[in-house]
């Protein structure tokens, strides 16, 4: 990107009670002219007390992602979603070369090893693409015209088609989208429980 | 010998390019206890000590093993020592080979072969099958540590629902046997017990030439027939476990060890438990057991039904956990010759424990339990009343090291 535009798109999700919804994965793309994806990077998931960080990233297709494991245990990490399948055995002093990521889609990695590890990667051919703040909201500079939008995130339940919406951009006033989700949240993983319970 | 030497030199340098991962444990107790000894000691009591054992007491010296074996094999080990007079002083609890392909298509099979544990327990979810709620597993748990263990193999077939974008898990397992034909015999003339004792691996249970328990062992082989289970167990996210297992070890109730005299004791059970962890740190528990174990010497069959059940509830602060346990029990006595209450046994209990974790090094567990039972071996052994009441408190400092401690 690097550009500036004048116009501000703000995307806006909200749960069913109206509380805004953080961490949400927006993508936008043109509604109609050439897509242009944003340009690959280097991203790095790493494997911390048995746990994936961060536990999801949103990335560019064509990215790279490292896996560097800085925990003292061992990690076999994989996935079988169709935007990429791979398997990656993550020893201690042993490397991996960096995952390439693609095709767009939503990849779920486990560990073979430690069954309550879970993340996330979203790969994204979108022109536009980000996560919401705190306050549930996300906004980009674009040039003035029509934009088509996604959401996704683990929690939310709604039907996938639900889940997005179009929205003309004008170039003095910009233009705000905001989503209401109709159904509640999965419930969130469970924080502090140690990643080395349930080992039987 | 030259082979010998190299295999040596070939294993040693294999272990030390790709290190095996280790665990080293030490828990110590301080101890205050009433009433009788426990099982292991000769006495009939019902938890983990007894008699005039209060006072500094090794809780568990353990050491346990991960090894991987390329990519799809690992190895297991988990050796202990409990502090008291078992055949040796140290063995293992759990000794495996485990095959763990990557999931394919959402499935996912394991299969491991040795000694382990059959997937029962929703307590015992830490290494060394111990539990991070309170010291004194449940009734329930107290008898599979002691007397059940799988040596042969098990497979598991499991469906990833959640990564493949699923609120649900699904798994089936399916296990076959040796070496458990002596499992049931420290239940039908112990009853049960409270207690994180674990019988290690061709250990025993009670005391040598001390009745009614004797010198019980569970992990014999004594009719040549393989024992099986099979298991179902649901998972909802991260937050909801449901599981049933079935237990036969199938084992003939006349097959007699004529230089040992001990008889096998044909054991099967139904199990079921669900957890349910809440995102308020909230945890809850029921397990529920209920099954028979007979023998039938020349001329005659003894029955003793049991079952037991007990529901759990956790609330985690942070690295502070309090927990409260009731436990329900019963060994029922049926014989076609002898008496009608031979064996009989019938309880409850009551566990408050306090555990303060800071970190993966040190742990710190305040446990008060209370056991009241009728027990008719206490009277026709002990000469006591057939109900008694127990209660142990102990305090317990375990300190982990290696990197399989967390």
């Amino acid at each position: 990107m690097g550009r500036s535009w004048g116009a501000t798109l703000t995307v806006n999700v909200l749960l069913p009670n109206g509380r805004p919804l953080g961490g949400v994965v927006v993508t936008v793309n043109p509604v109609s002219g050439p897509v242009h994806p944003a340009a690959p990077v280097q991203a790095v998931m790493d494997q911390v007390n048995r746990a994936f960080a961060p536990d999801l990233l949103v990335i560019p297709v064509d990215s790279t992602v490292a896996f560097p494991n800085s925990d003292s245990v061992s990690h076999q990490i994989y996935s079988f979603s169709p935007a990429k399948r791979f398997q990656l055995p993550l020893y201690r002093g042993k490397p991996y070369p960096p995952v390439v990521f693609d095709q767009p889609g939503v990849v779920t990695m486990g560990c073979n090893i430690h069954d309550e590890m879970l993340a996330y990667i979203v790969i994204t051919d979108a022109a536009f693409f980000g996560r919401t703040s705190a306050a549930g909201s996300w906004s980009a500079d674009v040039p003035g015209g029509g934009y088509r939008i996604s959401i996704w995130h683990p929690r939310i339940r709604d039907d996938a088609k639900d889940l997005g919406g179009e929205l003309t951009v004008g170039e003095q006033n910009g233009g705000t989208l905001t989503l209401r989700l109709t159904k509640q949240l999965k419930p969130a993983p469970l924080e502090g429980r140690p990643h080395s319970w349930d080992t039987y | 010998m030259l082979l010998t030497a190299a295999t040596l030199v070939a294993l040693t340098a294999t272990l030390t390019a790709r290190a095996a991962e280790w665990e080293l444990d030490v828990d110590t107790r301080l101890v205050t206890v009433d009433g009788p000894p426990p099982i292991i000691a000769g006495g009939l009591g019902s938890v983990r000590f007894g008699g005039d054992e209060s006072g500094l007491r090794l809780g568990r010296a353990r050491f346990a093993l991960s090894q991987n074996l390329g990519e799809l094999f690992s190895l297991h080990l988990d050796a202990s020592s409990w502090g008291d007079r078992d055949k040796t002083p140290v063995g293992l609890t759990e000794a495996y080979l485990q095959l763990r392909p990557y999931p394919y298509a959402g499935f996912r099979l394991r299969v491991k072969a040795g000694a382990f544990y059959a997937p029962v327990s929703l307590e015992n979810r830490t290494s060394g099958w111990e539990s991070p709620y309170t010291l004194s597993y449940s009734a329930i748990d107290s008898w599979l540590g002691q007397e059940v263990r799988t040596i042969g193999t098990e497979m598991q077939l499991d469906w990833l629902g959640r990564r493949s974008g699923h609120d649900f898990d699904l798994g089936a397992t399916a296990g076959v046997f040796g070496w458990n034909d002596g499992a049931g015999a420290a239940l039908a003339d112990g009853g049960f017990t409270l207690t994180d004792r674990q019988t290690v691996l061709w250990g025993r249970v009670g005391k040598p030439g001390v009745p009614p328990v004797r010198a019980a062992e569970p992990f014999r082989e004594l009719d040549g027939k393989a024992g099986a289970y099979g298991g179902l167990e649901a998972r909802y996210l991260d937050r909801v476990v449901l599981r049933f297992l079935r237990y036969d070890n199938n084992a003939n109730p006349s097959a007699t060890d004529f230089v040992t005299h001990t008889i096998a004791w044909n054991t099967s059970f139904n199990s079921a438990g669900l957890r349910v962890e809440g995102g308020n740190g909230w945890t809850a528990i029921f397990q529920w057991l209920e099954g028979q174990t007979y023998i039938a010497p020349q001329g005659g069959e003894i029955q003793w039904p049991f079952r037991a059940s007990y529901v759990l509830l956790a609330k985690r602060f942070g690295s502070h956990t309090l927990s409260a346990r009731y436990d329900k029990f019963e060994v029922e006595g049926h014989s076609d010759g002898g008496s009608e209450d031979d064996g009989w046994q019938k309880g409850h209990a009551i566990t408050l424990a306090y555990v303060f974790q800071p970190g993966a090094r040190w742990r710190y567990t305040l446990e008060w339990l209370r056991v009241q039972s009728t027990s008719y071996n206490r009277e026709e052994f002990e000469d006591g009343p057939p109900t008694a009441s127990q209660t142990q408190v102990q305090l317990a400092i375990r300190c982990a090291l290696g990197p399989l401690a967390q």
